[in-house]
C-alpha cells in the first residue's frame, strides 16, 4: 500500500491534478472561514449600466466626501480628467461636426486637447443644422456638448446640503481638484473582485459557495454511483448465473437509455419543491453507475478464475472473505480511479441539469450550473458581461480536468506501457 | 568449400533504455554460417540470443541501436544500408525470421492471403491476386500445409497450425537463410515434431541454404544442429561442431549447460545432474573480466582481467583462460568424484 | 450468412425490450410530478373571464380534450394506441400546435447537426490518438495535455467559449438560431448560406469536445497494439509503417467501435445543451421550453424520441461491428 502511494505520488500527472483539486476544494472550505458575506446576499439595485456590475473597487461616494483629504499635485492628473470624459470617438465626432462646419481640415487637432476645446467652444451651436445630420445626431451633440460643460474648469465643487430648517441649499464645503482620500479611511470601501450578477449579488462568494456545493453534490452522487456500481458489477461478476444475467440486464438498460433522458424525467417529475442538492445528488448517482457496474464486472469475471481464488475456494473461505481479501485489493485502484470519473460525471451532470432549469432550487442554494443558466437566461455572454459566467466556465474546466489529469495519473501507474 | 552464407564480424548492438543508459546485450559477437548447415545458439533466457537474431536482420528499431561490426550476407556487408534498402532487398528475400512464440505474430484482423499480398506488396514485387495465391498455395503444398488455410483468419487455426503458417510466410520470398527463434518452444509434442520436420525438410530441399535455430532445449540442438554457438551474458563462450559441444564442452557454463541434459543415450546415464547456482549479471555494467566468474568453479585471480575468445582449429572456440588440458583434467576429476559418492 | 442471422436477432429482441422499459419510463415519470398543467393552461385561456362556472366549463372541456381525467393506465393504452399513428398529442405549452407538429422540425436540426459532428469528432479524434502513438515526441507531448483538458471541458463549456471568442469578440459567426431571423426557409442561396454559417459553431463545439475524448482512448489502445508481436512481425517481413499504422488503426478501432456505442448516450445529452446555449432549433431548445411550460406531453415525446435515436445508434453500431470484426464472422461462419 505504501508502495502504491509512493508510485502514485511519483506521477507527474497525478501529483498537479490532485494538486489543483486540492487547492479548489481548500479555497472553498477556507473562504467563508475569512468572508462573511452570505453567498446569495443581494448588494446591489439596478444601476444606469443595469444589474450587472462590472469587477473592481467600489468606494462609497458619500463617505470619500467626508473624509479629510489629502493635497496632491500630480501632472497628468488634468489631462487623465479630460481623456476620461472624451474619450477618441466622441473626439472624432466632434471633428466631423467641425468639418461639417465648414471649419477646414488643417485646423483641428484631436489629439490636442485645448485647441479642438477652443474650437468647439466658439463654433458649437446647438441649434445650428448641418447637412445631412439626422435629428437624433443633433441630439448626440446637444448631449456630448452638455458632457463637456465645464472639463476645462479648474474651479472647486461646492458641496450644498438642503438646510432642514430654512429648506433652501447651503454651501456646506468644497471638492478642489487636487483633493484626494487615502481609500483605507474611507469606511465603505467594497472590492467586487468579480463584480456581481444579474441579480446583483457578489459573484465572489457567490462562486466560492456554489463550487462547494456543486463539489458536493458531485462527491455524494460519485460515491452512491460507485458504490451501486462497485455491488452490482461484483455480484454478477463473481456469482455469475442468474444472478449476473439480472446485473447485465439492468446494467445494459441504463447504458443505453441516455442517462441524461433519465435525469431529465426524474428531476422533472419530483417538482421544484423537493429539489435540493443533496435530492440531485441521489439521483444523479442512480442513473449513472452502469459505467462502474460494467468495468467492475468485467474485472471480476477476469479475476475469478485466478489461481489464488481458486485456492481460497477450495480452502473453504466464504464467499465474503474471498470477495474482501481476494479481489477487492487487485480492484480498488480500478474502483478509484471509476470513482474519480463518476464525481467529475456527476458535476457535470449537475451542471447540463442546472443550465435546463431542473437543478437545485434557486432560491436557497447556488451551484455551478446554476450560476450558468442565471448567466444564459440574463443574455450575459452576448452583454459581454464576462464576470457572470466566465469564471464558472474556469473553475467547471479545471475541476473536470484535475480529476481527470488524476485518473490519467493513476492510469499510468498501473499500466506501465502507457508511461512515455 | 561450400559458400558462407552469413559472415557476421565483432557485432555489438545496444538497447537504450528510458533512462538513456546503454544495455550492450550484443557484445563483439563472430560467427559464420556455410551453406547448408544449421547453426544453433543455446544459451538460458536473457543471454542475448533473441536480440541476436533481430540484430542479424539488419534493421533496428528503438530501443535496439547498432554500435559497431560487420554483418555480411552473399558477401554484401548489410550493417550500414539504408534502412529502406534492406527492407525491400534484404528482409525475407536473403535473410527471413520466424519469431518466437509464432502464433501471435500473424494480424488477428487479416486473412493469411491478404497478409501474404501485402509481404509481396512490400518488395515491390506487384504480382496479381491469382499470381500470389498460385504461390502460396504451391509453398503450402510444399511445406505440408493444407491449402484451406490461405483463406483463414488466424484465430481459426489451432496453435501448430500457426506456427506452421507463420513458418510459411517467412519462407515464401525463398531466403537463403531462416533464422528461426525458439520456433517449437510454445507448442505440445506433436507439433514440435512436425514444425522441426518442417523446418529440416525446407533444409534437405534446398529451399533455404541455411538456417541459424536459437533454442533453449538442449536435446533439440544436437538433433537439428550442424554447429553449436553457447551465448552467455551477450558474449559467445563456446564455439564448435554439435558433437563437440555437447560431448565435449570446454567452457565451463556449457559444459554445466549440457550437465543439466537427460538424454537416454549411451554413456550419458551415469552423469549426475548439476544445475549452475547464481544468475547472469546485469548487463548494465558488466564486469571487466569474465562474465561467468561469479558462478564458476574455476577461477583464478586472472579470469578478472578482459577474457578473450580463444580460437582454436576449424572453428572450435571457448572463451576461458584455462588450457583444454587444464579444463578436461578437471571436469574428469569432478566426474570421478560425483561417480564415487 | 445464417450464423448472423442468430448474432443480429438476439440484438434485436435486447433492443425491443429496451424500448419498451423506456416507453414506459418516458410515459409514467412525468406524469408523476404533482400539479395540474391543465389549469395552467385555462388560467391562460380563461384570462378576463369571471364568470366561475364558465371557466370550469373550458377547465372540463380541456380535461376532456387532454385525457387527464381519466386513471393513469386508461390514459397509457390511449396514449400508445395515438403514438402508433404517431400522435402525440397537443403541446401544453404551445397549444393549440400539436406535440408532433413542434418535434417534426426539431428532430431535423437535431439529427443533421449532431450525427455528422459525433461521426466526424470520433474519426479525427481517433487518427489523431493512433497518430499520438505511433509519432511519440513533440507531437504526442502537446497532443496528451490538450486533449486532457478538452475532455474534460463540458459540452456547453466548449459552447460558451466558441460564442464568446468566435460569436461575440471577433464577430465571425452568429451565436443563436439555425438561420438568421430575417429569413423564411427557402432552397435560395441565401437561405443555405445562412443555415451553413449558424451550423458552423455548435457543429465544432461538439467535434471539439469529442476529438478530445477520443483521442486519448485511441492512443492507449494504440499504444497497446504497437507493442503487440504482429507488428514486429510484420516490420521484419518488411511492410511499409504505414501500412502497419493501418493495421493497428483497425484493430484499436474495433474496441473503440463498442465505446462509442456505449458513449453515445452521453454525447447526445452534451450536444442537447450545447443547442441550448446558441438556441439551435433542435430537440435541446425544444426541451428546454417544455420543461419552462411544464408541458408534459412534449416532454415524454422529446425524450422518448431522444431514447429511440440512441438505441437505433447503437444497434446500427452493433451491427456494424459484427460485420467488420473478422473474430465474430469467423465464429459465425460454422
Amino acid at each position: 500500500m505504501k508502495n502504491t502511494l509512493q508510485q502514485v505520488f511519483h506521477s507527474g500527472k497525478f501529483v498537479i491534478g490532485f494538486s489543483i483539486f486540492m487547492f479548489i476544494v481548500l479555497t472553498v472550505i477556507i473562504f467563508p472561514l475569512f468572508v462573511k458575506t452570505p453567498p446569495l446576499g443581494i448588494i446591489s439595485q439596478g444601476s444606469i449600466q443595469g444589474s450587472f456590475l462590472p469587477p473592481g473597487i467600489y468606494v462609497n461616494v458619500y463617505d470619500s466626501i467626508g473624509v479629510a483629504p489629502y493635497t496632491l499635485l500630480l501632472d497628468d492628473a488634468t489631462a487623465k480628467r479630460i481623456a476620461s470624459k472624451l474619450s477618441p470617438d466622441d473626439r472624432t465626432a466632434i471633428k466631423e461636426w467641425l468639418l461639417a462646419d465648414g471649419i477646414p481640415e488643417d485646423q483641428i487637432d484631436t489629439t490636442d486637447t485645448k485647441s479642438l476645446m477652443n474650437l468647439w467652444t466658439s463654433n458649437y451651436d446647438p441649434n445650428k443644422e448641418l447637412t445631412g445630420m439626422t435629428f437624433a445626431k443633433m441630439r448626440f451633440y446637444q448631449r456630448l456638448n452638455t458632457s463637456l460643460q465645464g472639463i476645462l474648469s479648474t474651479q472647486d465643487l461646492t458641496i450644498a446640503e438642503t438646510g432642514t430648517v430654512t429648506g433652501t441649499l447651503q454651501a456646506k464645503g468644497s471638492v478642489s481638484q487636487t483633493d484626494y482620500v487615502n481609500v483605507s479611511e474611507v469606511p465603505n470601501v467594497r472590492l467586487l473582485a468579480l463584480g456581481t450578477d444579474s441579480f446583483g449579488r457578489d459573484v465572489t462568494p457567490e462562486l466560492v459557495s456554489a463550487t462547494g456545493t456543486s463539489l458536493l453534490i458531485g462527491l455524494v452522487a460519485g460515491l452512491i454511483a460507485t458504490s451501486i456500481g462497485l455491488v452490482l458489477g461484483l455480484a454478477g461478476g463473481y456469482i455469475g448465473g442468474i444472478v449476473d444475467d439480472v446485473v447485465m440486464f439492468f446494467t445494459n438498460i441504463f447504458t443505453v437509455i441516455p442517462s441524461f433522458v433519465l435525469l431529465i424525467l426524474i428531476s422533472f417529475s419530483i417538482g421544484q419543491e423537493k429539489r435540493g442538492p443533496v435530492v440531485i445528488a441521489i439521483v444523479i448517482g442512480f442513473t449513472s453507475w452502469y459505467w462502474t457496474a460494467r468495468a467492475v464486472r468485467a474485472q471480476v469475471i477476469s479475476l475469478r478464475n485466478r489461481d489464488h481464488v481458486n485456492l481460497s475456494k477450495l480452502s473453504g473461505h466464504p464467499i465474503a472473505l474471498i470477495i474482501f481479501a481476494d479481489i477487492l485489493p487487485y480492484i480498488a485502484s480500478y474502483v478509484f480511479m471509476a470513482l474519480i470519473l463518476q464525481i467529475s460525471t456527476a458535476i457535470l451532470a449537475e451542471a447540463s441539469l442546472s443550465i435546463l432549469g431542473l437543478g437545485p432550487k434557486t432560491t436557497t442554494t447556488a451551484t455551478l450550473g446554476q450560476m450558468m443558466n442565471w448567466g444564459l437566461i440574463y443574455m450575459a455572454p452576448t452583454m459581454g458581461k464576462w464576470w457572470a459566467y466566465l469564471p464558472v466556465i474556469v473553475i467547471i474546466a479545471l475541476i473536470s480536468f484535475s480529476l481527470n489529469l488524476m485518473n490519467t495519473g493513476l492510469d499510468q501507474v498501473y499500466n506501465p506501457a502507457l508511461r512515455e | 568449400m561450400s559458400e558462407v552464407m552469413l559472415e557476421v564480424k565483432d557485432l555489438t548492438t545496444k538497447y537504450i533504455t528510458r533512462y538513456n543508459e546503454d544495455i550492450y546485450a550484443v557484445d563483439h559477437v563472430s560467427l559464420k554460417v556455410e551453406e547448408g548447415k544449421t547453426l544453433g545458439i543455446a544459451g538460458e533466457s536473457g543471454c542475448g540470443k533473441s536480440t541476436l537474431a533481430l540484430s542479424l536482420m539488419g534493421y533496428y528499431f528503438a530501443p535496439l541501436h547498432y554500435t559497431s561490426g560487420e554483418i555480411i550476407i552473399n558477401g554484401r556487408d548489410i550493417s550500414g544500408m539504408d534502412p529502406d534498402v534492406v527492407r525491400k532487398s534484404i528482409l525475407g528475400t536473403e535473410i527471413s525470421y520466424i519469431p518466437q512464440a509464432a502464433m501471435n505474430a500473424l494480424n488477428p484482423t487479416r486473412k493469411i492471403i491478404d497478409f501474404i499480398e501485402d509481404v509481396y506488396h512490400a518488395h515491390d514485387e506487384y504480382k496479381s491476386k491469382a499470381e500470389i495465391y498460385d504461390l502460396a498455395c504451391e509453398c503450402c503444398s510444399i511445406l505440408g500445409l493444407p491449402k484451406e488455410v490461405l483463406q483463414k483468419y488466424p484465430v481459426e487455426l489451432s496453435g501448430g497450425m500457426k506456427q506452421r503458417t507463420v513458418i510459411a510466410v517467412s519462407v515464401i520470398l525463398f531466403p537463403k537463410i531462416l533464422i528461426a527463434d525458439e520456433p517449437s518452444s510454445a507448442l505440445d509434442v506433436t507439433s514440435q515434431k512436425m514444425v522441426i520436420k518442417m523446418l529440416k525438410d525446407l533444409m534437405k530441399d534446398g529451399f533455404i541454404k541455411s538456417m541459424i535455430f536459437i533454442t533453449h532445449e538442449l536435446p533439440l540442438l544436437y538433433n537439428v544442429t550442424d554447429d553449436i554457438m553457447v551465448m552467455y551474458a551477450g558474449q559467445i563462450v563456446e564455439k564448435g561442431t554439435a558433437k563437440e559441444a555437447v560431448f565435449d564442452p570446454l567452457h565451463p557454463y556449457s559444459k554445466g549447460l549440457m550437465g543439466s541434459i537427460i538424454v537416454p543415450e549411451h554413456g550419458l546415464r551415469d552423469i549426475k545432474l548439476t544445475a549452475i547456482p547464481g544468475v547472469p549479471p546485469n548487463l548494465k555494467n558488466p564486469p571487466p573480466g569474465c562474465r561467468f566468474l561469479p558462478r564458476c568453479k574455476y577461477t583464478r585471480a586472472e579470469c578478472e582481467a578482459n577474457v578473450n575468445l580463444r580460437n582454436l582449429e576449424d572453428g572450435r572456440a571457448y572463451r576461458c583462460i584455462l588450457s583444454e588440458r587444464e579444463l578436461r583434467d578437471a571436469y574428469r576429476m569432478e566426474a570421478e568424484q560425483n561417480a564415487r559418492k | 450468412m445464417k450464423g448472423y442471422t442468430r448474432y443480429f436477432g438476439t440484438k434485436l429482441a435486447w433492443f425491443a425490450v429496451t424500448f419498451v422499459v423506456a416507453f414506459l419510463l418516458n410515459f409514467f415519470l412525468p406524469r408523476m410530478m404533482p400539479g395540474d398543467p391543465v389549469a395552467a393552461i385555462v388560467a391562460r385561456m380563461a384570462q378576463g373571464q369571471s364568470n366561475a362556472s364558465g371557466v370550469q366549463a373550458i377547465y372540463k372541456q380541456y380535461t376532456e380534450l387532454f385525457g387527464t381525467n381519466k386513471p393513469m393506465i386508461e390514459q397509457f393504452f390511449i396514449y400508445v394506441k395515438n403514438v402508433f399513428h404517431g400522435d402525440f398529442g397537443f403541446s401544453f405549452s404551445q397549444y393549440p400546435r400539436t406535440v408532433s407538429d413542434v418535434l417534426k422540425n426539431s428532430i431535423w436540426w437535431t439529427v443533421c447537426l449532431q450525427l455528422p459532428a459525433i461521426i466526424v469528432g470520433f474519426l479525427i479524434g481517433n487518427i489523431l490518438g493512433v497518430l499520438a502513438a505511433y509519432l511519440k515526441g513533440g507531437y504526442d507531448k502537446a497532443l496528451m495535455p490538450i486533449s486532457i483538458f478538452v475532455s474534460g471541458l463540458p459540452a456547453f463549456g466548449m459552447a460558451i467559449i466558441l460564442l464568446v471568442i468566435f460569436g461575440v469578440t471577433f464577430r465571425l459567426f452568429p451565436t443563436s438560431g439555425g438561420y438568421g431571423f430575417d429569413l423564411i426557409p427557402n432552397l435560395s442561396w441565401g437561405f443555405v448560406w445562412s443555415v451553413i454559417i449558424h451550423y458552423q459553431l455548435p457543429f465544432w463545439s461538439i467535434v471539439l469536445i469529442a476529438i478530445g475524448g477520443w483521442a486519448i482512448g485511441m492512443r492507449s489502445m494504440s499504444i497497446y497494439e504497437l507493442n503487440a508481436d504482429y507488428v514486429k512481425y510484420s516490420r521484419f517481413m518488411g511492410i511499409k509503417d504505414w501500412k502497419i499504422i493501418l493495421y493497428v488503426f483497425r484493430n484499436a478501432m474495433l474496441p473503440q467501435i463498442t465505446g462509442l456505442a456505449l458513449a453515445i448516450g452521453t454525447m447526445v445529452g452534451g450536444a442537447l445543451v450545447a443547442e441550448i446555449i446558441f438556441s439551435y432549433p433542435g430537440l435541446g431548445t425544444t426541451l428546454l421550453s417544455a420543461i419552462k411550460g411544464q408541458d408534459y406531453p412534449m416532454i415524454s415525446a422529446a425524450t422518448l424520441i431522444i431514447t429511440i435515436m440512441v438505441l437505433i445508434a447503437n444497434f446500427a453500431l452493433e451491427i456494424l461491428y459484427g460485420f467488420i470484426d473478422p473474430r465474430i464472422k469467423a465464429a459465425q461462419a460454422d
